[in-house]
């Protein structure tokens, strides 16, 4: 497994240049906005739906401690065994160590994005550990060599075309065809005996529920139960921000997630996991773990509160321009798109991070289209003025603001540096577009420039050209 | 101070928490009922004829018929298994109204297997509000009942249908928290490839539901 090289600029290009790429983005994120859009459109009341779903999550985090100590208690008292861990680090050693007090020699994993974040499948491979990607977007990037790109679609980078080259290359049996349905049913031939094999099961949770102590997942292919099910040991990992007050609650979340991911009501199984098997169960794991993890999180309680809100549902990727544009891999991080450049300077430091919450247009897309209503653009606005605060920020691009603020706070000025640009840069425009421009370059070789009217706004204004 | 400590300490000095819990309890709540205020109106008087709406809609995509009586269910599985091209022997999940049946011709005691081709189950309650079959995990439901069987015929009691998700979080309230609780809402599926619907990826490919009186 390889995660993305190079620096955020190295793989922006690399990714602009990718026309696969730029087809395969589009078929998923166009596939998920159109439904998403449909499923808003059936809840009249969606946008007081989003205030409400961001109150019940602000109440669970007002009241933090409160039910992180009632999950705990409950949990233990279903028998499961519950772990904490302050860092990735220590989240990655308490896996480790309990596969290898199970004796495990497979172990299979249901999609996670903390298990990502903590770098789990990392430290399972340096264990020794047999690791089996069960959810199918996982299972391609697993074959592939590569970390998800996505948060909901790990394999969104990948065209169907792609995925029949790498089960042809790798499943024990071909798939008979290369449409999409043939290669679902080839992954599901050639991963059915691990499901049994694996002495360990790895899941993450969707949401921690106070009042009962269990963990529920939101899937759809039915490979978290199987995941779960049948190996003699369970363990989750979780953020500790997934906690919520009830039942109710999470169900209620769950109806603005599942909507924001892909426009269905529920997907297939809403699952709640609670304990290991009871005396007269028939399935089940004999033990059950739950690991706690912090990174960061109870350090973003004070300094990005509503980020901890996020319910992991991937539309602001889907609906933001950039995203489309460089796909997941480019920023580098284990979550990419809008919430993945807020998430990431907390998680890795914002020195090394700091182009990503630059990498935006601030249009305001993700926060519209966020189910919990976080003020995304505000708080990439956030990192960067810390990181120009901070002195991050390279001299030239301060000279260049610099300048332009000299002349912007001078109408005089400014009106008149508009009258020479405008002419000049209308000889570069073809058919109502600019789309190449000297000493932009780097801005119009990915993009047209719209071709400016002859005259500016204020000019029109003087002369009495109102229409 | 344990990593327990240093989470807890970390976020007592982040938020200073006040409040009893009854009051925290009686906020949840309001919580509660503010996201209700939000909820499009539905047709709550015929549950039944909202369930097969919801479950029978293209993004569900399960497959209902309705009998009058549980003891109907025989005939209903061998109208399937006939339609379908099934072996005339499946799995049966282990609830004791299912066992009693007269199953005549049929062979329901296979026992459940990786590849099972068909699995007949019951649920122990439906949501109309999303179509969704509820199991609660135990010695007469095991979990993999769900997840294995390439065909899964469920049979659902018309009175066991409950309106919205919420009435079940207060109907679940009442009852022991089991190993596992299932939400099935349609056969399984996956868009991992091109955000294009499959169905049939690790669950179910067909879920057929009969709802009896």
């Amino acid at each position: 497994m390889s995660a993305p090289a190079g620096t955020f600029h190295d793989r922006v290009e690399k990714a602009l240049h990718d026309p696969q790429l730029k087809i395969a983005l589009e078929r998923t994120t166009g596939n998920a906005r159109r439904k998403r859009a449909a499923a808003v459109e059936a809840w009249p009341e969606f946008s007081a739906a989003r205030a409400a779903a961001a109150a019940i999550k602000d109440h669970a985090l007002a009241h933090m401690a409160y039910y992180l100590e009632m999950f705990e208690r409950n949990a233990l008292a279903s028998g499961a065994q519950v772990h904490w861990a302050r860092d990735p680090d220590e989240a990655r050693r308490i896996v480790v160590e309990i596969c290898k007090a199970a004796g495990a020699k497979t172990v299979t994993r249901s999609k996670s994005m903390l298990g990502e974040e903590i770098g789990l499948p990392h430290a399972l491979a340096e264990a020794g550990l047999r690791r089996v990607e069960t959810d199918l977007a996982e299972h391609i990037i697993q074959l592939a060599g590569e970390t998800p790109s996505h948060i909901i679609w790990p394999a969104a980078h990948r065209t169907r075309e792609d995925v029949a080259k790498l089960f042809d290359q790798y499943h024990r049996e071909k798939p008979p065809a290369h449409d999409v349905v043939s290669m679902v049913g080839s992954a599901r031939k050639e991963l059915r005996a691990d499901f049994f094999a694996a002495e360990v099961g790895i899941s993450g949770a969707n949401f921690l529920v106070a009042e009962t102590g269990a963990i529920c997942t939101i899937t759809n292919e039915g490979n978290a139960e199987l995941t779960t099910t049948p190996p003699r040991v369970h363990i989750v990992t979780a953020g500790i921000e997934k906690i919520v007050a009830s039942t109710e609650h999470a169900l209620q979340l769950t109806r603005l997630l599942v909507r924001s991911a892909t426009g269905a009501d529920l997907t297939q199984y809403t699952t709640f996991h609670s304990g290991p098997k009871r005396a007269a169960d028939r399935d089940g794991p004999e033990q059950f773990h739950i690991v706690l993890v912090d990174h960061e999180r109870t350090k973003m309680l004070s300094e990005l509160p509503e980020m901890l809100r996020c319910l992991r549902c991937g539309a602001c990727l889907n609906h933001c321009v950039v995203y489309r544009a460089i796909g997941g891999h480019a920023y580098g991080g284990a979550y990419p798109g809008p919430m993945g450049s807020v998430l990431t300077p907390a998680f890795d430091g914002l020195q090394q991070t700091r182009d990503l919450p630059s990498a935006c247009t601030l249009n305001g897309q993700c926060k519209q289209v966020c189910p919990v209503d976080i003020p995304l653009p505000t708080m990439l606005r956030h990192w960067r003025s810390r990181s120009w605060r901070a002195g991050y920020e390279p001299k030239i691009a301060g000279a260049a603001i610099s300048i332009w603020a000299f002349v912007a706070a001078r109408p005089a000025l400014y009106q008149l540096a508009q009258t020479f640009a405008l002419p000049a840069m209308r000889l570069f425009a073809k058919a109502g577009w600019i789309s190449s421009l000297p000493l932009a370059s780097g801005w119009t070789a990915h993009r047209d420039f719209p071709k400016p009217p002859r005259q500016t706004f204020l000019t029109m204004i003087r002369k009495g050209n109102r229409s | 101070m344990n990593a327990r400590e240093a989470i807890f300490a970390a976020i007592n000095k982040a938020r200073t928490e006040s409040g009893a819990s009854a009051a925290i309890a009686a906020e949840a709540q309001a919580c509660s009922e503010a996201m209700k205020r939000t909820l499009p109106a539905l047709d709550l008087s015929d549950l039944a004829a909202l369930f097969t709406a919801r479950a029978g809609a293209e993004k569900v995509g399960a497959t209902l018929e309705r009998v009058a009586a549980l003891g109907e269910l025989p005939a209903a599985v061998a109208r399937y298994v006939a339609a379908n091209n099934l072996a005339p022997d499946f799995a049966v999940q282990p609830d004791p109204r299912l066992r009693q049946l007269d199953w005549g011709a049929l062979r329901p005691g296979a026992p459940l297997r990786p590849d099972s081709a068909l699995a007949v189950g019951i649920a122990l309650c439906g949501v109309a509000e999303t179509g969704s079959l509820v199991f609660h995990s135990g010695s007469e439901a095991p979990t993999l009942y769900e997840f294995l069987p390439l065909h899964h015929l469920v049979a659902l009691d018309a009175q066991s249908l409950l309106p919205r998700l919420e009435d079940y979080a207060v109907f679940a309230r009442d009852l022991a928290v089991p190993r596992n609780v299932n939400l099935v809402t349609g056969a399984s599926g996956t868009t991992d490839i091109e955000g294009v619907l499959a169905r049939g990826a690790h669950g179910p490919g067909r879920l057929h539901i009969v709802i009896f009186n």
